[in-house]
């Protein structure tokens, strides 16, 4: 059984279809690409299947159970991390913290505990600090010594969407979500950014879904590709057959006829 | 040095080396105050707190110590709320008035029961947190601007029942009940007591706050750096994005309000204890914007912060009834904004030179053409103020010529900040500052109750240019 799916998911806003009918399904362990031209829809997807939108009809299914219409908090608890196309940090705490800050739902201490700092806490509180930075050492030493206690804010772009990866990890997902991890970053990050997105798979066993408008990492690393146009899948498949599909070319560059010159 | 590292910032990772290399005063300060742990510094506070009654048996003092701390508790739990969950929270003082209201009830001749504060204390801070609560449930949907003005409504709705709820038809009594006391609020209310000791002096009173104070410190120390804590801050920072790392911001939100609720209502109970009486007119806007100042002033989010700006924005309206130790501020707050303004140093010593011979010089003059237009300086006891009247000229009709002047300072200082060259603005300095101390010493200093709240709020400007972060306050950024 696969480890989540989409089963006949529509979405509007107002007049306009978003999401019509798509369905799709993921099995544990693959690497999923979503593309499709701008305003296809790949991200309401994202959204759809993390709660942040409810969808208008259609089934979410994920580890077994129906997660449509759960709160956000709910489905990421259940295993379902993100992270954000704008990226959306907390800027203004440090780095540590915002990788902390994502195991709230991980962690039990309540009020009691904490005002009283009881050894439970303590134990828990180091368990969190040395899980976030086993995390960001997952990126090497850009993240980590002194720039733990660094604000967010200082952080370069390219180590802005790495802590962005950082924190969702820290949820402890099963399923990951990327919206365009690559955007904005030069030729070594990106190549980077696919190597990491692979090792993730590899070293976390995660299942990743992943939005990318650079082919050169959907090609690289994605175990099937699905293409979206309007809100309708368009091409499924392995990245040789959905790059060649006509559908595909037609949706990012137009009819052929009106190409041709008269 | 060593290798630099590339993507490594080197000036923030040997920050601890350079503290500790730093010799003299300066670097003991700087490492003391890095090693001192959180506690270190609230037993410091509590300490020095503590040494007050013994050092002075002045009650004036020791009243605005007490107020200090009492404005600080408030100012913790609106910290919380504002500071760490990022809640624009206008109607916070209606909790406080809670807090008051229902140890009014517990303990006074009003309603006839007389709980024990340390009885009282419990059920008035589960109270203030059910309102929080409740309050704080229709306000979960509304962001930013429209929770402010929302809030700001059961603010001004609280006041009014207070004032208002003086006839209530109530089932089983034959007349209107008056449940609040109205206007003339309610008085003769039981002393603080706690365990069998009651608090009767000032000093008691100030010592009841000053451990209340320590205590609600550890506590929302302890609560900021913990999960919750976290939590509350992302949420300030980016409510979905904390959402969507797991964060119930719904439940977040509340239990802010909640523990914002609560100590607000703890330290509205002293309060209400303290004064011995509550009056609707002890919760209105006034006290909500000193509250407001006291954390923007110390820098939202800091604990540190809250304590010196309550101790800045209690102590300096009262401080300032004292025409002489006004007078002093004054001068000293002219010369170190001078100091900290003008560099080179040399530079500020010729502008103070030229200052004085500008008056000098002023003085010649107008003596000369018209000298009966002077009259003759009041003298105080202050050094100070008199060496600069017998500087300075005071015309007969001084209160109308300080008027004048007052709307003339206004212009100078727009103009001296439009002017850019360096040594134009030196000499522009020259007569503005000596027009500033012209109005100090005609108008100002003799109206002590209107400058007080003048140079409160020159002081909010200054300071909110100088440091918008605050005192203590981290910088921060919005968008990048």
């Amino acid at each position: 059984m696969a480890l989540f799916e989409l089963q006949n998911v529509s979405k509007h806003f107002g007049g306009l279809q978003v999401v019509s009918n798509l369905s799709l399904a993921v099995e544990q362990g693959e690497i999923v690409s979503l593309i499709g031209p701008n305003g296809a829809g790949k991200t309401t997807v994202l959204n759809l299947i993390t709660g942040l939108y409810a969808p208008d009809a259609g089934k979410i299914v994920f580890d077994g159970r129906s997660i449509a219409g759960k709160d956000v908090h709910q489905i990421t608890r259940l295993g379902i991390a993100r992270t954000f196309q704008n990226l959306r940090l907390f800027l203004n705490m440090s780095i540590i913290e915002n990788v902390m800050s994502a195991a709230y739902a991980r962690t039990s201490a309540n009020w009691f505990q904490i005002i009283l700092r009881t050894p439970g806490f303590w134990k828990e509180e180091q368990h969190i600090r040395a899980v976030a930075e086993q995390k960001l050492a997952f990126f090497g030493e850009r993240l980590v010594g002194y720039r733990f206690e660094q604000p967010a804010y200082s952080l370069s772009y390219a180590n802005r969407r790495r802590l962005e990866i950082a924190r969702a990890l820290m949820t402890e997902p099963k399923l990951l979500l990327l919206d365009e991890p690559a955007a904005g970053m030069n030729p070594k990050e990106t190549q980077e950014v696919t190597e990491l997105i692979g090792k993730l798979r590899d070293e976390l066993g995660l299942t990743i879904i992943l939005i990318e408008h650079d082919m050169g990492v959907v090609g690289g690393i994605s175990d099937r590709v699905i293409a979206l146009d309007h809100g309708e899948k368009i091409a499924e498949g392995s990245f040789e057959a959905v790059a060649t599909d006509p559908l595909v070319i037609e949706a990012y560059l137009g009819r052929n006829e009106n190409m041709v010159r008269k | 040095m060593s290798q630099n590292k590339i993507g490594v910032d080197q000036w923030v990772e040997q920050y601890d080396q350079r503290v500790n290399k730093a010799k003299g005063l300066q670097g003991f300060i700087a490492r003391t105050s890095q090693r001192l742990p959180p506690w270190g510094w609230l037993i410091v506070l509590v300490a020095v707190g503590a040494l007050l009654p013994v050092i002075t048996q002045n009650n004036f003092a020791i009243r605005i110590a007490g107020n200090i701390a009492l404005m600080g508790t408030l100012a913790l739990g609106l910290n919380v709320v504002v500071g760490y969950a990022g809640l624009l929270d206008l109607g916070f003082v209606a909790f406080y008035g809670i807090g008051a209201y229902t140890y009014a009830y517990l303990s006074s001749d009003f309603s006839g029961v007389h709980l024990p504060t340390w009885v009282s204390l419990p059920i008035i801070i589960v109270i203030s947190a059910l309102f929080g609560l409740v309050l704080g449930s229709p306000s979960l949907r509304l962001l930013g601007d429209y929770l402010a003005i929302v809030t700001l409504g059961f603010g001004q709705i609280f006041v009014q029942l207070m004032t208002s709820l003086t006839r209530v038809s109530l089932p089983g009594h034959e007349r209107p009940v008056d449940l609040t006391g109205g206007p003339n609020g309610i008085i003769n209310l039981d002393k603080l007591s706690l365990f069998g000791f009651t608090a009767r002096t000032v000093t008691d009173h100030y010592l009841i706050l000053l451990v209340v104070l320590a205590v609600a410190l550890l506590v929302i120390y302890h609560l900021n750096r913990s999960r919750i804590g976290r939590a509350w801050r992302a949420l300030r920072e980016d409510e979905l994005a904390a959402e969507a790392m797991g964060m119930p911001t719904r439940r977040l939100k509340l239990q802010a309000f909640a523990i914002g609720a609560a100590v607000a209502g703890f330290s509205g109970a002293l309060f209400a204890g303290w004064q011995g009486s509550v009056f609707p007119a002890n919760f209105d806007t006034t006290l909500l914007i000193s509250v407001y100042a006291i954390i923007v002033l110390g820098g939202l989010g800091s604990l540190p912060g809250v304590v010196v700006g309550s101790i800045v924005m209690v102590a300096a309206p009262d401080i300032l009834r004292d025409v002489t130790l006004a007078g002093t501020l004054f001068y000293v707050g002219v010369l170190v904004t001078l100091i900290g303004a003008i560099r080179p140093r040399w530079q500020t010593a010729l502008l103070i030179g030229l200052v004085v011979v500008f008056g000098v010089i002023v003085r010649l003059i107008v003596g000369a053409l018209d000298a009966q237009a002077l009259a003759e300086p009041q003298l105080s006891n202050s050094l100070i103020t008199n060496t600069v009247r017998s500087w300075l000229i005071i015309p007969v009709n001084a209160t109308i010529i300080g008027n004048y002047a007052f709307g003339l300072l206004i212009l100078m200082v727009l103009g001296v900040s439009r002017i850019k060259h360096s040594v134009w603005r030196l000499a522009a300095l020259v007569p503005t500052l000596y027009v500033l101390i012209f109005v100090w010493e005609t108008r100002l200093s003799q109206e002590p109750s209107v400058t007080r709240l003048l140079f409160v709020g020159v002081l909010l400007i200054v300071l909110m240019i100088y440091r918008p972060n605050g005192l203590l306050g981290q910088k921060r950024v919005e968008i990048v």
